[in-house]
């Protein structure tokens, strides 16, 4: 099979658009030999993200859009998403206290964190009308 | 949309196998069977995770909110046959701090 570097999806906003997602994420990250784990957590991360846009950002939004590009490259892979619904850092989200006890421990704020935490680099702009997150992913040379 | 999940009496432990893919288009689903179960007095829940091949943090809450439930009646819930790349996820989260996580079926039951 052709090595496929770039994967784009323009989705429309539904919460069943995860899942055909899932899929051809799977199929590229098969495709490019990326390790389970990363597979994992792009999806992971695309099926937390879409959610919220989904659930909240593009709510009343007249032509909802949500892009979604990976790019594996040398030595990282990078997941971009925009979506052109309301204004949304992610990145300023605060982290949920990881270290309570199981009375403690709130059931939010898990999804966000976990994607901040797997991401070696979080990008979050807002441009031209669109919020625009990227996450980049550090390659190890075995794992190309 | 509906998971599929297989129910097995292992011991005095209820089993529940989710299939396939636990996500935020199921969760829902996985929540009413789990707290269903816990609501008619299961004590010892274990789930066991040898035929999911994906878990959202959607379904993670779930877990949360059984464990929660079940810790406040004196009862337990733990996780079994995790593969690894979930595994690493719960570890990540700190989950298998609050959430018991054994290898195999027998030894989560032994400690349900």
């Amino acid at each position: 099979m052709a090595m496929m570097d770039e994967l784009h999806v323009s989705l429309s906003p539904r919460l069943s658009a995860v899942r055909s997602l899932a899929q051809m994420v799977e199929e590229f990250g098969d495709a490019n030999k990326l390790p389970d784990q990363q597979i994992y957590m792009i999806n992971l991360a695309l099926d937390e993200l879409i959610t919220n846009t989904v659930s909240y950002g593009l709510r009343g939004v007249t032509r909802p859009r949500i892009e979604i590009t990976l790019q594996v490259g040398e030595t990282s892979l990078a997941l971009t998403m925009e979506d052109n619904g309301q204004p949304f850092d992610p990145t300023a989200n605060p982290d949920p206290d990881l270290s309570s006890a199981v009375d403690e421990r709130p059931v939010g704020g898990l999804g966000l964190h976990l994607i901040k935490t797997f991401a070696d680099r979080v990008n979050y702009e807002y441009v031209n009308g669109k919020n625009r997150l990227t996450l980049e992913h550090d390659l190890t040379p075995e794992a190309r | 949309m509906d998971i599929e999940v297989a129910e097995e009496r292992d011991g005095g432990a209820l089993v529940l196998l989710p299939i396939g893919r636990l996500d935020s288009a199921n969760a829902r689903s996985f929540e009413s069977i789990v707290m269903e179960r816990v609501g008619s007095g299961e004590q010892r829940l274990l789930v066991d995770f040898s035929r999911l091949n994906f878990i959202s943090s959607s379904g993670m809450r779930v877990l949360l909110m059984a464990a929660k439930k079940l810790h406040a009646s004196q009862g337990k819930l733990v996780l079994c046959a995790m593969p690894d790349h979930i595994h690493e996820v719960f570890r990540i989260s700190g989950f298998d701090q609050i959430i018991p996580i054994r290898d195999t079926r027998e030894s989560a039951l032994a400690d349900a």
